[in-house]
């Protein structure tokens, strides 16, 4: 479904990414391993359209859409969940998930959309009235998942979910995230630190310093010793 | 039960109290526009008075230099305000949308619009000439309520600038593009996550703003006269109002729109109407002083 070949990335003067090849097939859950800012969500952020300067290839079903704009590849049902969620923060719970639809794909769906989504986190459904600044931070996190749901996506980047949440509302995201995921949508997930991938990931890739280090089956990076040392905390 | 003086002088005070509202209404749709801009786009625009001046300039056109046989304003209107979005569209995408790519694009797009008020103002001049030109009245005649008598042209300015104001506050609540605008405004890196074009909405945001100044500037020139150079001075208006309301704040906006109009009328029938400007920037000043974040503005 993803193609990623020798993408490379910038900051400013920073050369992020150097590169990077990764491939996500559909139905997919793949993750991201990686210390902090070595370019994880740099990777994400590329192949959704939101970096600064990219080059190199990325393929989403065999078109490369290196040059598309963030919103048309929204529209073609890729969407990113970011880290620090970017909610709208004036706004009510129900009108970020009625901009989470705004792209034209997910417009004639919003409905079934918000049904779907209202199952997956009561919640979200119990609080649609409360403006997103004053949620808590798993709720914030739960509406920002929803919210990239909403976009009608086939395949969602989402960044470091469990980010500064507690461990119950941890494994709560990480059930919903596998929830997701058997519902037919294709995952490209970074964390950093997370036991619990190993029953959830097909694939694993480590990013270490802008450059692939890993690339294998979730079993495969248990084994590593390495790893297990490093991100896995066996 | 009064004097006869007492009483007249109550009418009197009932005429200037009701141009003070009319003329309120249009400054609150000015400093409307100017906050949406400002707060979507994070860019000052100078030349705000100046499109003020082309909507009465497109309206002058229309109505005096080609003749206007039928329809009176409502083809005026139906004419001019899209002309207006299609400038300020325009404006946005080919001169200002370049510069937001640079480094320090706040000051070059401040010194954009300055070059621009100074352009358009000129223009003006060489167009129509320094000579000040004049509207018609959108309604003759007056209205009689007892002893009390309303003109028409200030009913009209009122309900219409109302009018525009409810209008955008509707489609900023209740359509997509109106959703969108907020979270733009909100924030641009989650707009763009869910698939907003931001560049379309900024220009759509300038070009909005341009259509609510020029209405005001149609409705107003009908009062006051359409002054080639006067731009700057209409600009700061807006500004005062809005600085007196609160940026950001469209609550306080309204609130210090009337408030400035009615200030306004009353320190000009009382003084003469070239202390209005005084009182302005003595307000200004006041508000700057006393409460820098101005009526209902969050502060820092």
């Amino acid at each position: 479904m993803i193609r990623v070949k020798k993408l490379n990335a910038y900051y400013g003067q920073f050369h992020v990414l150097n590169d990077v090849s990764i491939s996500v097939e559909k139905g997919q859950v793949v993750v991201i391993l990686g210390p902090n800012g070595h370019g994880k969500s740099t990777l994400l952020k590329a192949i959704c359209g939101l970096a600064e300067k990219t080059t190199g290839k990325i393929c989403f079903n065999d078109n490369n859409i290196i040059e598309t704009s963030s919103e048309k590849r929204v529209n073609l049902g890729i969407t990113y969940v970011a880290e620090n969620r970017e909610l709208f923060p004036h706004m009510t719970v129900l009108e970020n998930l009625k901009l989470g639809a705004y792209a034209k794909r997910a417009r004639p769906h919003e409905k079934q959309n918000l049904e779907m989504v209202f199952d997956l986190f009561p919640r979200l459904a119990a609080r649609i009235k409360q403006v997103a600044s004053t949620m808590s931070g798993g709720e914030a996190r739960m509406l920002a998942i929803a919210r990239g749901l909403m976009s009608n996506a086939e395949f969602l980047a989402i960044d470091e979910p469990s980010l500064g949440l507690q461990p119950s509302l941890r494994t709560e995201v990480f059930n919903t995230i596998k929830t997701i995921n058997e519902q037919g949508i294709t995952i490209l997930l970074v964390e950093q630190n997370i036991p619990q991938i190993s029953e959830l990931a097909s694939k694993v890739y480590v990013l270490e310093e802008g450059q692939i280090t890993f690339a294998g089956s979730a079993l495969e990076a248990t084994n590593d010793e390495h790893l297990k040392e490093i991100f896995l905390g066996m | 039960m009064f004097s006869e003086d007492t009483v007249l002088l109550l009418y009197e005070m009932s005429d200037v109290l009701i141009a003070g509202l009319s003329n309120g209404s249009v400054y609150a749709l000015m400093a409307l526009g100017m906050t949406l801009v400002y707060g979507v786009t994070k860019a000052f625009n100078f030349a705000y008075g100046d499109f003020f001046n082309m909507g009465g300039y497109f309206a002058w056109m229309l109505i005096i230099g080609l003749g206007l046989q039928f329809g009176g304003y409502v083809t005026i209107f139906i004419v001019v305000l899209p002309m207006l979005f299609g400038v300020g569209y325009a404006m946005e995408k080919f001169l200002i949308s370049p510069l937001r790519k640079r480094a320090d694009w706040e000051n070059r797009i401040m010194m954009l619009t300055l070059g621009l008020a100074l352009f358009l103002t000129n223009l003006y001049m060489v167009v129509f000439g320094v000579k000040l030109k004049s509207l018609p009245a959108i309604l003759d005649g007056i209205l009689e309520v007892g002893e009390f008598v309303f003109s028409y042209q200030d009913i009209m300015i009122f309900c219409l600038s109302l009018g525009g104001i409810l209008l955008f506050g509707w489609t900023l609540n209740n359509t997509r593009t109106g959703m969108a605008v907020r979270a733009v405004a909100q924030n641009p890196a989650g707009a763009k996550i869910v698939g907003i074009n931001i560049g379309r909405i900024f220009a759509a945001t300038f070009a909005i703003s341009t259509v609510m100044v020029g209405f005001g500037g149609i409705l107003l020139s009908q009062k006051l006269f359409i002054n080639p150079s006067s731009g700057g001075a209409i600009m700061v208006k807006a500004w005062v109002v809005t600085a007196f309301g609160g940026m950001g704040s469209i609550r306080g906006g309204l609130v210090a729109a009337f408030i400035i109009g009615i200030m306004e009328a009353f320190v000009g029938w009382i003084f003469g109407m070239s202390y209005g400007i005084i009182a302005l920037f003595i307000l200004l000043l006041g508000t700057l002083i006393i409460r820098p974040q101005g009526l209902m503005g969050k502060g820092e």
